[in-house]
């Protein structure tokens, strides 16, 4: 009798230890949406499976079984789809958790009420977040709030081709120079247009492939406004600011680069894949891209001497009233509105815990893109990599960004509309500029300052 | 109701609930929304109370005074014996005794400086980041970044905060986040500069391709129905390509055709013409190119209907004129064309208002390029409404451009009714009056 009852006891005690264990079991979902991600850039959502996987085992420690499945999608068509299907299912209830997006995002979808600031959840005095550099943190928030954090770190290169520039007379010493020149507004773009147009004359690159821009609307023309003394916001205010002379000065060194022969009149619209092949094997004299164009240059392009062939600084002074300058465009972690607030802070957790420097150090690698924390310089695979460490020792420090301000989509699009308008010669930069002003004086109001 | 036929009413119900699902509904919410400020920012489903820094400067340039400015924006975190007391009930007295001899009375402007306030507790720590947060809270006094999911709420938040009841007003207005009712847009249609220049476009868009489309049509119809019979169906299969082919396909194959590294450019490279992009090259390439790749996939639908049409011409009718002597031009004048009279009115309205709407060939081939030189009012209206770079798409703006061009095309429909005497066309045959 004994006996049996003691197996009985023990019978009910372990039912009940697994009745317990199975009330604390808790299983969550976590949908994860990256854009403007191929197969290079795998660890912006991978990285979230594996803090899922450090998180679980945290709570395993202290005794909750915390089942996290990771749902994760990246195939949207482009930038435009992807904006598109983040805030159609945030309207439908059905948002994903957890969203890699530009930082340019936080200020609409703040308002629109469709992210919840991390800081809500987040410690961010703490690791890692205390050692995430300040200013691409304070790149992902918007009036004063922590709404999301950094997921990569890039910068915007101009870049030379090392043989063309020999042979237009600079010696292998000068080429090294550049940089240090470029930094300190001894070579300007003035200096670009005229190197350029000696590739084209001496027949060293096609007519047309002396200065190769982007060639559709993105940061990197925001750059060529600053480098002619332009600002983006009014720093005392947060008013956007139109800077009529730098911008005319801008769209003027297009038309000039144009009317030289030096830059395609059509350029704009020139296929990405037909772009790459030409930037990166010797096609084009000089031109501007982004830190992870090494990736690609390297790799699908096969360029397989990436520094004997390509030099690379910031984007040059325009004049006087502009210095050498470069954008960083991080794309940040952003979590989403949901009905639990559960389900936010798990994601919260997530992303915090993917921010950590090693994890971030693979997306870093991988994808040819910078570091987001300043330990990453202590970690072999970030710092044993020439182009990691060198590109952010070059430009990281002097790159600044775009404002997270609500209308700042409309002035970048009424930006380019001028500078295509320019460019093809459709309109001159002084009527452009009129357009543009009158334009964003009609859309922005109040918001806008004119100098 | 006695004669109401409910078999009809059956077989009419699909193209009842096409009609309404796909083409009357999205017209009424397109009316709608041009007369709204709706945009990514504002959401569509309706929006909180929210105050933020930008909020606060754009009621600093609605004239709100500087006092209530400052209070709005100076409330930061108190910790005063409210929030003492609550933190006593929650995390014990011992807490609150602790954190009153450390802070007592201060005054935070940022969550994070409060958070860090808290973590001066030595004896009591608050361990768990949530709980902290949850403590910062307790002080708070600002309603700066804060969602109110109603009005009621923020205004007692409004209260609460001191804030004197005149400004109560213009600060609730401009909280709200979510879109409101206003004439704005079409103010700012026929303000904006470029609208003008999308009318033209548009204009010339719709005048070249209606041309190319009618007149290509028609001389294909023409002339295929004097040749022989096979050759005449192999030619018009030929012409038909580009409508059967997906839009994508034949929008590449006319890049193809047209790349400075394309099919016109390497064979014009042999005889020494410098290669460039014939699509783009300036703004008249980029209407050529635009109005062969619309008219040519126009012209297959004019030219099939065209063709039917000759075809029910009395065949009496044709050979009595040869028998007086008519030759093939004095035929097409003066038999052919005035029995097209139908058919080219149809195709006249049916393309005009097809042209107005359509832009996906444009988008695919120019993309309203060089420099917007082909951007025509439908593509805009695209562009503004659900695709810019920085993020924030304008709804509203985008509905009214919409909206405009639904008004354009009744205007033009009427317009052709008259112009082709449609009542006349219509009219009972006077032989079975």
């Amino acid at each position: 009798m004994m006996t049996i009852s003691i197996l009985k006891k023990a019978l009910l005690a372990s039912a009940m230890v697994l009745s317990t264990t199975a009330a604390f079991a808790e299983d969550i979902t976590i949908t994860v949406w990256a854009g403007g991600s191929n197969e290079s850039d795998s660890y912006r959502m991978d990285a979230i499976e594996m803090a899922a996987d450090i998180l679980s085992k945290e709570q395993a420690i202290l005794g909750n079984e915390l089942n996290i499945t990771i749902e994760k999608k990246r195939d949207f068509g482009g930038w435009s789809e992807f904006k598109q299907a983040v805030t159609l299912a945030a309207e439908a209830g059905t948002a994903p958790n957890i969203v890699v997006s530009s930082h340019l995002d936080i200020a609409p979808w703040s308002e629109a009420g469709y992210i919840v600031p991390v800081e809500d959840y987040l410690d961010l005095d703490a690791w890692p977040i205390n050692n995430i550099y300040g200013n691409l943190l304070k790149i992902a928030s918007f009036d004063g709030v922590q709404w999301g954090i950094p997921q990569d770190a890039e910068s915007r290169p101009f870049f030379f081709w090392k043989e063309t520039m020999s042979k237009i007379g600079y010696s292998d010493a000068d080429i090294e120079a550049l940089p240090a020149k470029v930094q300190a507004g001894e070579y300007t773009l003035a200096n670009v247009l005229e190197d350029a147009k000696k590739a084209v004359d001496m027949g060293l690159v096609e007519k047309g492939y002396g200065f190769y821009p982007r060639a559709s609307n993105g940061p990197d023309f925001a750059q060529f406004y600053l480098s002619f003394g332009g600002e983006l916001q009014d720093p005392a205010t947060g008013k956007l600011v139109l800077d009529k002379t730098a911008m005319q000065a801008m769209y003027q060194f297009f038309v000039d680069a144009v009317d030289a022969g030096i830059t395609r009149k059509n350029h704009i619209g020139t296929d990405g894949s037909q772009w790459y092949a030409d930037v990166a094997n010797g096609k084009v004299a000089m031109w501007h891209g982004g830190t992870w164009h090494y990736g690609r240059y390297t790799g699908k392009e096969g360029n397989n001497d990436f520094f004997d062939t390509i030099q690379f600084s910031l984007i040059p002074a325009g004049n006087d009233a502009g210095k050498a300058n470069t954008i960083t465009h991080p794309l940040v972690y952003l979590i989403t509105d949901q009905e639990t607030d559960r389900a936010e802070e798990i994601a919260a957790q997530l992303i915090n815990i993917a921010s950590e420097p090693r994890i971030n150090t693979l997306h870093a690698i991988k994808s040819s893109h910078l570091g987001i924390t300043r330990q990453q310089a202590n970690i072999e695979l970030y710092s044993g990599n020439r182009w990691a460490a060198e590109a952010t020792e070059r430009l990281l420090p002097y790159a600044s960004s775009q404002p997270n301000h609500l209308q700042y989509g409309a002035f970048s699009e009424a930006l380019w509309k001028g500078l295509e308008a320019s460019w093809t010669g459709v309109q001159t930069p002084a009527d452009a500029i009129k357009e543009v002003e009158a334009e964003l004086i009609a859309i922005l109001g109040d918001e806008l300052i004119i100098r | 109701m006695k004669n109401f036929n409910w078999l009809a009413l059956g077989f009419l119900a699909p193209a009842l609930i096409v009609i309404t699902v796909f083409f009357l509904a999205p017209v009424i919410l397109t009316g709608i929304f041009s007369f709204t400020s709706m945009s990514t920012s504002t959401g569509v489903t309706g929006g909180e109370y929210l105050l933020n820094q930008s909020g606060l400067r754009a009621l600093a340039d609605k004239g709100l005074n500087q006092t209530t400015l400052d209070q709005l924006n100076n409330a930061g975190y108190v910790v005063d014996e409210q929030g003492l007391a609550v933190l006593a009930e929650k995390h014990g007295a011992a807490t609150a005794d602790e954190m009153r001899k450390l802070h007592e009375n201060g005054q935070f402007s940022a969550r994070r400086d409060m958070e860090r306030a808290l973590k001066d507790l030595k004896a009591n720590k608050i361990r768990s980041t949530k709980d902290r947060k949850a403590a910062a809270e307790l002080f708070k006094h600002s309603l700066l970044n804060e969602r109110f999911e109603t009005e009621a709420k923020f205004r007692t938040a409004l209260v609460e905060g001191d804030i004197p009841t005149e400004d109560h007003e213009i600060i609730v207005t401009q909280a709200y986040t979510g879109w409101v009712w206003t004439t704005d847009n079409i103010k700012l249609l026929f303000s904006l500069p470029s609208t003008l220049r999308y009318a033209g476009n548009t204009l010339i868009y719709v005048t070249l391709t209606l041309i190319f489309n009618i007149g290509f049509g028609l001389f294909l119809a023409i002339t295929t129905f004097y040749l022989p019979a096979k050759s005449a169906s192999t030619f018009r299969a030929i012409w038909f390509l580009p409508r059967i082919l997906p839009p994508v396909m034949y929008v590449l194959l006319w890049k193809w055709l047209t790349w400075d590294t394309g099919f016109i450019a390497t064979t014009l490279s042999w005889v020494g013409v410098a290669p460039k992009n014939w699509m783009l090259d300036t703004s008249t390439h980029a209407w050529v190119v635009v109005v062969l790749i619309n008219g040519s996939f126009g012209a297959s639908l004019g030219m099939i209907l065209f063709s039917s049409a000759i075809k029910a011409i009395p065949s009496s009718i044709l050979y009595s004129s040869e028998v007086d002597g008519a030759n093939r031009w004095q035929q097409v004048r003066y038999i052919i064309l005035p029995h097209l009279r139908w058919p080219i009115l149809f195709i006249t309205s049916y393309q005009t208002l097809s042209l107005l709407t359509s832009f996906e060939h444009i988008l695919l081939s120019t993309e309203g390029g060089p420099g917007r030189a082909t951007e025509v009012w439908s593509l805009a209206a695209y562009h503004i409404a659900l695709d810019n770079y920085g993020g924030n798409l304008q709804y509203g703006l985008g509905a009214t451009f919409a909206v405009a061009l639904v008004i354009i095309g009744i205007i033009a429909s009427l317009f052709y009714l008259r112009f082709f005497n449609f009542n006349e066309m219509v009219a009972k045959p006077k032989i079975e009056g």
